[in-house]
């Protein structure tokens, strides 16, 4: 892939040990996101089981909605899901000193994470229902809104941590910043698992 | 015409569902030993990423399909 390959201090000279205070703050960092995420996962599962259990009081499901379509969301999800695994890879390649590979995993992360927001509205265009044609476009625009919402978020904070890691923010030996893009990132794969699974699988 | 690119989809879906299923569990076991409780949340996820790949690729294959779907 064409990205540039960036010298930068990361690798150039700082080998040196994590000092005491980031030994000590790196794992309360670590909780303090994950909270962060626990929190998220809240917000996802309040609307999650509204949907649910709208959808299961209702007569018949969805009563003349829109046909979704499975080929499209089937490739958008993998499409998903493949980005998770680049973003593995950009982790893994900076844990071994590769600034080049890392930047390339997580570029190839950014554009699948892009493709997926395209297929989104891809899927939004051709649905055939609004978000206030019923219960079921308001659930579906909703959830899926909110999650899309999160992967353009995730693009941005991946960018934002590629600008870092090039400007040498980032060490090989102190980078919680990059696990915790990578966390966000595989949280945003999670929770269209189960959004997936409700809307085109159940 | 649409039957077609459906059918494309359902394709790639499959491939690259089976390459980013096995992606997934090779990262899990390479990480199995790992300490740290990113690296436990980690293996959850990648174990989660591969649940979703395998439902993907059931669903291009029509094996799972709800109900109002095409």
């Amino acid at each position: 892939m064409a990205v540039a390959t960036v010298t930068h201090p990361g690798f150039a000279g700082h080998a040196e040990e994590p000092d005491q205070l980031y030994v000590e703050t790196r794992e309360l960092r670590i909780q303090g996101f994950l909270l962060f995420m626990v929190s998220d996962l809240v917000l996802f599962s309040s609307f999650i089981f509204a949907y649910l259990y709208l959808r299961n009081s209702g007569q018949g499901w969805p009563a003349g909605g829109p046909k979704l379509d499975i080929a499209l969301a089937a490739i958008n999800s993998i499409v998903l899901f493949g980005s998770g695994a680049t973003m593995h890879f950009a982790l893994e390649n900076w844990k071994h000193g590769s600034f080049t590979k890392f930047a390339n995993w997580i570029v190839m992360t950014i554009i699948l994470g892009a493709g997926f927001l395209s297929g989104q509205v891809l899927e939004y265009i051709h649905i055939g229902a609004r978000w206030d044609s019923g219960i079921f476009g308001a659930s579906f625009y909703t959830l899926t809104g909110m999650h899309g919402l999160h992967v353009l978020g995730g693009i941005i904070y991946l960018t934002v941590l590629l600008l870092q890691a090039a400007q040498g923010k980032y060490t090989y030996t102190k980078y919680t910043g990059l696990t915790l893009g990578t966390l966000y990132w595989h949280f945003v794969d999670v929770i269209w698992v189960v959004l997936f699974s409700i809307f085109y699988l159940l | 015409m649409e039957a077609n690119v459906a059918h494309v989809e359902r394709i790639l879906a499959i491939f690259f569902g089976i390459v980013v299923f096995f992606v997934a569990v090779i990262a899990l076991r390479n990480d199995w030993k790992s300490q740290g409780i990113e690296n436990q949340v980690f293996k959850i996820m990648l174990g989660l990423l591969a649940l979703g790949a395998i439902l993907g690729i059931l669903a291009a294959l029509g094996i799972l399909i709800g109900k109002g779907v095409a």
